[in-house]
């Protein structure tokens, strides 16, 4: 089964509909990224490196997916990552360890769902969404969840795998309009070819 | 498509007012706070009013709530059945151990609870801000009713730290005296911490109470700050009431979010008007625990069972005078219930909401 997906790291951008994007050096807070898009969304610049990744991603998937035919509550959304927010939590932390001044504006990105939040907003989708947080990347939670959207109702699935860890930073997007298998996950996560 | 029943039970909830079920029943009877001044906990050396667990040490709060909440669940369950192949653990929490900063603070979780049983099935952890609790009462549901197991222990946890004090601080948003929720004069939120864990089962024998369903929606509003219209809650409670054929003039009472920040109050009226439940009476339970963020959804739905139970509906601690913008039911004492429906809802940062459906079998 064809399974629609954007892949972003600091240096590529690679989607199944065949659009490829490649940085000469790594760029940690994906502007470049963003002009490419075209697309004006100043909010764009106030998101944390998850939301960012999400919203490119997202943006991406939008060249082989027509959103706009489904509802605004049919689409389920499924997020996970292994790190949380930890990457903000980290300069939360410094805001008042080490500059004495507690930042509220990354305060509110230090909860990792927020990245669905602002996807919702994005789009004005009112649908089910979870995050969670895993050992290592789960396809058995994925496939389940996904299984479970689809029974209650959904009529598509936008799955996420976002990480930023330390220099380490990618998102693998995908949606699907059906059940997909196990397998059918790890195949696509293998088949990136990072 | 024929329904499988499921059935919900408290199992455990440790929180300044106890460290058992039954500590807890007897203290939100008689209306007990666990709130009380903290000298010096604010970023500028502030006293905030929290419920703090004061038996917990200073340094790893939260592995240490944890280790003591799986010692609690594993007091009523055997290992075989935790570790029985049909057995799954869903764990909320939005924080985790912050002290392990800046290393990841959920990295012990899954350890610590793998240390403890032998489990058959990794453990799911959800971290969706503050309606994490009653979603990861959803999912639990949801494993049950489509896949084959037969019992989901969901635990909710997350714990006091500086963090999270400065957090709300640098947002205005907590109060100088203990909280007031849907009150006129409501200042904004006390944090709390706390540990609760809930069954769910296909078993009839474990309880009589039924979980029906619950529904999540978004608002697609604002990361941090509520819908003015209350449009996510709303749909969330619509759904509920489509979903399960329950009506509004069916609930007992609404076990709500009520964090007493201006904003998220002022939403939940709304939804409620919208909802046509201006009439149910309401409470919230942060004047009782604060808000323990992820826990704060598994404790209060423990809290709603015991309402359940007893037939009644809970003091809305802190509340004295109207001012929400809709009317509202607040009960000003706790009150005698007729109907065998609850309603347990909650909202979040990142534009979550949830209602959850329980009934009591006579």
């Amino acid at each position: 089964m064809h399974i629609p997906f954007c892949y972003i790291n600091p240096y590529t951008i690679k989607s199944s509909s065949g659009y490829t994007f490649q940085l000469q050096e790594e760029e940690s807070d994906f502007k470049t990224h963003y002009k490419a898009l075209e697309i004006e969304y100043p909010k764009f610049y106030k998101m944390d490196r998850l939301s960012k990744m999400a919203f490119i991603a997202l943006n991406h998937l939008t060249q082989e997916i027509e959103f706009d035919q489904f509802e605004d509550d049919e689409i389920h959304m499924i997020f996970g990552n292994t790190s949380a927010s930890t990457f903000v939590d980290q300069l939360f932390s410094e805001s008042y360890s080490l500059q004495k001044s507690p930042s509220p504006s990354l305060f509110v990105y230090t909860l990792p769902n927020i990245l669905t939040g602002e996807l919702a907003i994005f789009k004005k989708w009112y649908g089910e969404n979870c995050f969670y947080v895993c050992e290592s990347f789960d396809p058995i939670l994925f496939a389940d969840q996904i299984a479970f959207a689809f029974q209650k109702g959904a009529k598509g699935v936008l799955c996420g795998w976002v990480e930023s860890i330390g220099n380490k930073h990618e998102a693998l997007m995908f949606f699907v309009k059906n059940p997909v298998s196990e397998l059918e996950i790890i195949e696509l996560y293998n088949n990136l070819e990072k | 498509m024929a329904i499988i029943p499921i059935y919900i039970a408290p199992i455990a909830l440790i929180s300044p007012l106890g460290n058992d079920l039954e500590d807890h029943k007897i203290a939100l009877a008689k209306n007990l706070s666990g709130i009380a001044t903290q000298p010096k906990v604010g970023f500028g050396d502030e006293n905030w009013p929290q419920a703090k667990i004061n038996t917990l040490p200073e340094k790893n709060r939260f592995d240490h709530l944890l280790n003591i909440g799986l010692d609690k669940i594993a007091e009523k369950f055997e290992s075989s059945l935790l570790e029985h192949e049909s057995t799954l653990v869903i764990i909320s929490s939005t924080k985790g151990n912050l002290d392990l900063l800046p290393l990841n603070p959920f990295d012990g979780i899954f350890e610590m609870v793998k240390t403890k049983w032998n489990l058959k099935h990794q453990p799911i952890l959800i971290s969706n801000a503050c309606i994490s609790g009653v979603v990861a009462i959803q999912k639990a549901a949801d494993y049950l009713r489509f896949q084959k197991f037969h019992q989901v222990i969901v635990l909710g946890i997350d714990v006091l730290s500086d963090f999270v004090t400065y957090g709300f601080q640098s947002l205005f948003a907590l109060s100088d005296e203990p909280c007031k929720p849907y009150d006129h004069n409501r200042k904004g939120i006390n944090l709390g911490e706390a540990f609760g864990a809930v069954l769910l089962t296909k078993d009839a024998n474990q309880s009589n109470i039924v979980f029906h369903q619950a529904i999540t929606s978004n608002d697609a509003n604002h990361i941090s700050g509520p819908s003015r219209t209350g449009e996510g809650l709303y749909r969330s409670i619509r759904k509920l009431f489509e979903v399960t054929g329950v009506k509004a003039s069916d609930i007992a009472f609404i076990s709500a979010h009520g964090t007493a920040t201006l904003y998220n109050d002022d939403m939940e009226s709304q939804a409620f008007h919208r909802s046509e439940l201006t009439n149910t009476p309401t409470f919230s339970l942060k004047g009782y625990f604060g808000h323990t963020l992820g826990a704060a959804g598994v404790i209060e739905t423990i809290a709603s069972l015991f309402c359940l139970q007893d037939g009644i509906a809970y003091k809305s601690l802190g509340f004295e005078e109207e001012g929400t913008t809709c009317a509202m039911h607040i009960c000003r004492e706790n009150t005698k219930t007729t109907s065998k429906f609850a309603l347990k809802t909650a909202s979040g940062f990142g534009g979550g909401n949830a209602a959850l459906l329980m009934e009591i079998k006579s």
